[in-house]
């Protein structure tokens, strides 16, 4: 077993070697995400067929089931990001949680909005207590308490760790979502697509799904990193690489 | 001078904290008073008609008894940590999550069992057929310490901050959707002469689970509330 591979890790955690790391890799996230986006969007939109039930209103999942997918990812990874920092003190780690936050509730947010917009025609209402419905808002409303916990102390660190506290008891929930539909047989639909053995989905509706779920991981990455390298540069201000990217930047401003 | 047993240091804790209740007895009262009024707001916004009163009478007490206690927890912690005694309990040699868990069973005999006795009243204020009394006392009684318990945790966690008021309810609420949906079911269950064990039993269990963890918990947020 190579040793670079837990050593470059070490040295990611470093803030400066992870500024420029993130740096290096933004452009190629955002546009990776633009261009699978644009793929996964032609092809539900274009070359899947309509459904025979739905007709053409299920499209919409193209866009629902990622964003579904990425608001329970992207909180797992902050509850891991938050379990990291909270027990080896590592200063990027809580950064990483606390940047996911609001990345994860947009997702949450639009999931929920896409949702009401599908359910109004097919289920002919904009909002039911159904279980997975509630449990998703729920899941927005404890990415807005993680925010709000995070902004309420003066000290940045300390906010961040009383956050990454509320983040692990919330998680909580992410199981009850992702298994509410085969708990309670409610309204919703169970799911289709399956990691192991075949998807009850046509290859053709499978493959901009997938499409646009690599898309929006890409898309998490790309705004996981700006968000993360524009916190560093504003919890760092006074380190001396700041200061060096700072006056570089100036520099190359005026030639 | 050698630190007392641990018994006896929970002791101490426990009749400083009802002590220091019982000396301001109107405190005690002000939960009990927003119930009442709470509740008597209810059929003047949904007309006095009883049968629908009596329909929602559970969840209206659930509900309210949530809020009543929402707004005692923000002094479970402040006042210790204002005058310093916070620091006491935290260098104090005894487990910090023991000293923490008699606080909030103080807290919690000093503001929920005056809400477990009044919500009686409450509930035939809203008719609710005298058969499902006793769901509704044992839910609440199995529901408010889970309460105390959940909300001690996130009241730890904003220790730090300087306001709290309205975030402590955007944290506690959504963690306490499964606790009201299990009381307010068993209730409903009661009321329709059904059985309602099952959803005592799942409240229990999770209090089993709370009384072990919350504590701990609770004693990892204070100190990282406090060390600042």
């Amino acid at each position: 077993m190579a040793n670079w591979v837990p050593l470059w890790l070490h040295r990611l955690g470093s803030p400066p070697i992870f500024y420029r790391f993130a740096g290096a890799v933004y452009p190629w996230a955002l546009g990776l995400a633009l261009i699978l986006a644009g793929v996964a969007l032609y092809g539900g939109l274009f070359v899947a067929p309509a459904d025979y039930q739905q007709g053409d209103a299920y499209r919409i999942i193209f866009i629902h089931v990622p964003s579904a997918w990425m608001s329970l990812f992207i909180y797992g990874v902050m509850a891991l990001a938050a379990f990291i920092g909270l027990v080896w003190r590592i200063k990027l780690a809580e950064t990483v949680a606390m940047e996911s936050a609001p990345i994860g509730a947009a997702f949450t947010a639009i999931t929920l909005a896409t949702g009401s917009l599908w359910g109004k025609p097919m289920w002919g209402t904009w909002w039911t207590w159904d279980a997975r419905l509630t449990s998703e808002l729920v899941l927005l409303f404890i990415y807005l308490g993680i925010i709000g916990l995070y902004h309420a102390f003066e000290d940045r660190r300390q906010g961040a760790r009383a956050a990454a506290f509320l983040v692990l008891i919330g998680a909580v929930n992410v199981p009850i979502v992702h298994f509410s539909v085969n708990w309670w047989n409610t309204l919703h639909q169970g799911s289709t697509i399956r990691l192991l053995g075949p998807s009850h989905i046509v290859a053709s509706m499978l493959w901009p799904l997938l499409t646009m779920m690599a898309a929006t991981k890409c898309y998490y990455i790309a705004s996981l990193f700006a968000r993360v390298r524009a916190d560093l540069i504003a919890s760092e201000g006074g380190k001396a690489w700041v200061r060096e990217i700072a006056l570089g930047s100036a520099k190359e401003g005026k030639a | 001078m050698t630190p007392g047993s641990t018994p006896a240091a929970c002791a101490a804790l426990l009749r400083r904290d009802l002590t220091l209740a019982w000396r301001r007895r109107g405190d005690i009262a002000l939960p009990v008073l927003y119930a009442v009024i709470v509740v008597t707001l209810f059929p003047f916004a949904l007309g006095p008609e009883p049968a629908l009163l009596a329909r929602i009478a559970g969840g209206v007490v659930f509900v309210t008894v949530l809020l009543a206690m929402l707004l005692s927890l923000d002094g479970l912690f402040r006042p210790d940590i204002d005058d310093g005694s916070m620091e006491q309990l935290m260098l104090a040699p005894q487990p910090l999550a023991l000293l923490v868990a008699m606080k909030i069973l103080a807290h919690w005999v000093t503001t929920a069992l005056p809400l477990i006795v009044i919500t009686p009243v409450l509930a035939s204020m809203l008719h609710l057929p005298p058969a499902a009394m006793p769901a509704l006392v044992l839910a609440l009684a199995l529901a408010t310490p889970l309460l105390s318990l959940l909300g001690a945790v996130l009241v730890a966690l904003t220790a730090g901050a300087k306001r709290s008021g309205m975030l402590l309810a955007l944290m506690l609420l959504p963690l306490c959707v499964p606790v009201v949906i299990f009381a307010a079911g068993a209730v409903a269950a009661a009321q329709d002469g059904l059985p309602w064990s099952a959803p005592i039993a799942w409240l229990g269990a999770g209090l089993a689970l709370a009384i072990v963890l919350a504590p701990l918990a609770c004693a990892a947020a204070l100190r990282i509330a406090m060390d600042s």
